[in-house]
């Protein structure tokens, strides 16, 4: 590359508008909405499972095993099934598919740290289960599922970049376009941005975690 | 009233049940303790009381009616319950904690307010200080006295208190034990109390239940009688070798005859007239006297008591005490 420059600002400056935001834009929309839709499917199998145990082995392997494939080949696997074409479909259900394991087992695990003590009080008292579910276990679960987001939302934006390889769109074509044309400013700004996109959906949901939780931050503030 | 009938408990996978065979009446405005040694069955009958446990056999009436035929809920929300291990909600402020039941009762903002302040003055809690305060901000004993709050919010006309002061220190213990006596004289409220402290039991009992091993009622009569007649050596026990003293704890040195005061008895020690005999008799054997000054809630001097007297109010029934004004 001799003595060019490693980003070369012009071009970003000249392409922004009309290749570096929609692709960040394609990104967002690509993860947000996987994970929404893995959000949409883990609540319910997750409360599900605290009331039916028995489901808990099957649904864990299941969902351990669709995490285990690695994404390339899911990507290449799916658009071979008939009726699903090379864009962002295959790329949705891989993506949904990835954040079920820990959605899933977040929703559990947040609802089996409730004390067993607060339900009982809580069914003592005359509430139903379905106002102990919305206004004790979730609430006290909800920290937990959103640290659940946060991983799921994190992975998703990194596999995301491949699957600009099957079509999806996203910051992946321009690192795969970069990678084409053997030009490093493109490249770079793919990654990049990925990168900071994964450290602020990060860092802001870490806060909002936080946020759902004043009654442990108030009494940490108090003990400090 | 509260009616058990023949009620039993099973565990599932337990070699023996819980609550065996267990009858007994809970009278309307008293407060009815269920006492004895840990795992005997105390909170296991009491949660039969509101369905938290189905009973294997048997049946609690409430009211004479079956309590299976009533709707569950509703059956719950009528009584208030104070868990064992408190179980406030965490993610609930203190105000929101003891608004718990009357928010399901669609109580307006400003009543729930008032009645939560209202709440925690009368447990001890300055409600400046506590109302906005999270479960984890409060030590064990704060929180319990919550958990009594939130009990007493919705005003109910029954009651399961599973060792509601079990970790209140003793002199707070106290003054709760004695305010709840208070209000219980006003409100008269019908109570299962559950306590392994004999002497709480003593203190709070209109009428004590003494359960065994294995959930079988041993003993289930007023304190007096269980006090002077233990029907079995395990109910003697239990209730202690000091049974004779803890009889004089019965009573308030206020309500027994006195003598006028000779000369002006300024060395003699001075106990307040609500104090209990129990108490009089430490205050005698302290001051290395056989006698005692009388004060009225007032602080004038009402009279004195001497320990003869004393040794002759207990060789007569607590029921005849207060009848015949107890003297000798
Ligand atoms: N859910 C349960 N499943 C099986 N056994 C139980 C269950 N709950 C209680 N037991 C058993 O039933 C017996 C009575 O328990 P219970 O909690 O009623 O005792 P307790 O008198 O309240 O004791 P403590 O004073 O320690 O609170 C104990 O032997 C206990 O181990
Ligand atoms: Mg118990």
């Amino acid at each position: 590359m001799g003595d060019e420059p490693l980003i070369r600002w012009r071009w970003v400056r000249r392409n922004w508008s009309d290749e570096i935001l929609p692709a960040l834009g394609d990104h967002i929309v690509l993860c947000g909405i996987s994970v929404l839709i893995a959000l949409a499917i883990s609540i319910p199998i997750g409360i599900a499972i605290t009331r039916y145990r028995r489901a808990q082995t099957p649904v864990m392997f299941l969902t351990g095993l669709l995490y285990t494939i690695p994404s390339l080949s899911f990507f290449a696997i799916l658009i071979t099934f008939p009726g699903v074409k090379i864009g962002r479909t295959p790329a949705i259900i891989a993506l949904v598919a990835y954040s079920l394991l820990v959605l899933i087992r977040n929703t559990v695990v947040g609802i089996d740290s409730v004390p067993r003590e607060t339900i009982e009080a809580a069914r003592g008292m005359g509430l139903t289960s379905s106002q102990i579910l919305r206004q004790v276990e979730l609430p006290l679960a909800l920290p937990i599922i959103v640290a659940g987001i946060r991983i799921a939302t994190v992975s998703a934006i990194g596999i995301a970049t491949i699957a600009a390889y099957i079509n999806a769109g996203g910051l992946g074509t321009l690192i795969f376009r970069g990678i084409d044309r053997d030009f490093p400013t493109q490249i770079l700004i793919g990654a990049g941005l990925a990168t900071l996109l994964s450290v602020l959906v990060d860092f802001g949901l870490l806060a909002v975690e936080r946020w759902l939780r004043p009654w442990s931050r108030r009494a940490a503030a108090r003990a400090a | 009233m509260i009616g058990f009938r023949n009620v039993t408990k099973q565990y599932a996978g337990a070699a023996r049940p819980a609550v065996d065979n267990f009858s007994l009446e809970v009278y309307d405005g008293e407060i009815t303790i269920f006492v004895g040694p840990s795992g005997c069955g105390k909170t296991t009958c009491m949660k039969m009381v509101n369905r938290l446990i189905e009973p294997s056999s048997g049946e609690i009436l409430i009211n004479g009616k079956d309590n299976k035929s009533l709707n569950e809920t509703e059956l719950r929300r009528g009584i208030g319950y104070a868990i064992q291990q408190i179980g406030l909600f965490p993610h609930r402020t203190i105000a929101e904690n003891i608004s718990t039941v009357p928010r399901l009762l669609k109580w307006d903002k400003k009543r729930m307010r008032d009645r939560a302040d209202e709440l925690l003055e009368l447990v001890g809690l300055d409600p400046d200080t506590y109302r906005d305060r999270y479960p984890s901000e409060l030590s064990g004993g704060q929180q319990q006295r919550v958990g009594v709050a939130r009990a007493l919010a919705a005003d109910p006309p029954v009651m399961l208190m599973d060792e509601p002061f079990g970790a209140v220190d003793p002199i707070a213990r106290h003054r709760l034990q004695q305010q709840f006596l208070d209000i219980q004289a006003k409100v008269r409220k019908t109570i299962i109390f559950v306590t392994h402290d004999i002497d709480e039991a003593i203190l709070m009992g209109d009428r004590i239940a003494v359960l065994k091993e294995g959930g079988i009622l041993a003993q289930y009569d007023k304190p007096e009688k269980l006090l002077t007649e233990p029907n079995s050596e395990f109910v003697a026990n239990f209730v202690g070798a000091d049974r004779a003293i803890k009889r004089l704890a019965l009573t308030c040195v206020g309500d027994v005859q006195l003598e006028p005061v000779q000369g002006d008895g300024q060395q003699l020690p001075h106990v307040p007239e609500d104090e209990n005999l129990r108490d009089v008799l430490a205050a005698m054997l302290a001051g290395g006297t056989d006698r005692v000054i009388v004060l009225s809630c007032e602080g004038e001097v009402r009279g004195t008591v001497s320990e003869q007297t004393l040794r002759s109010l207990f060789r007569a029934p607590a029921a005849e005490r207060a009848a015949s004004g107890a003297v000798q």
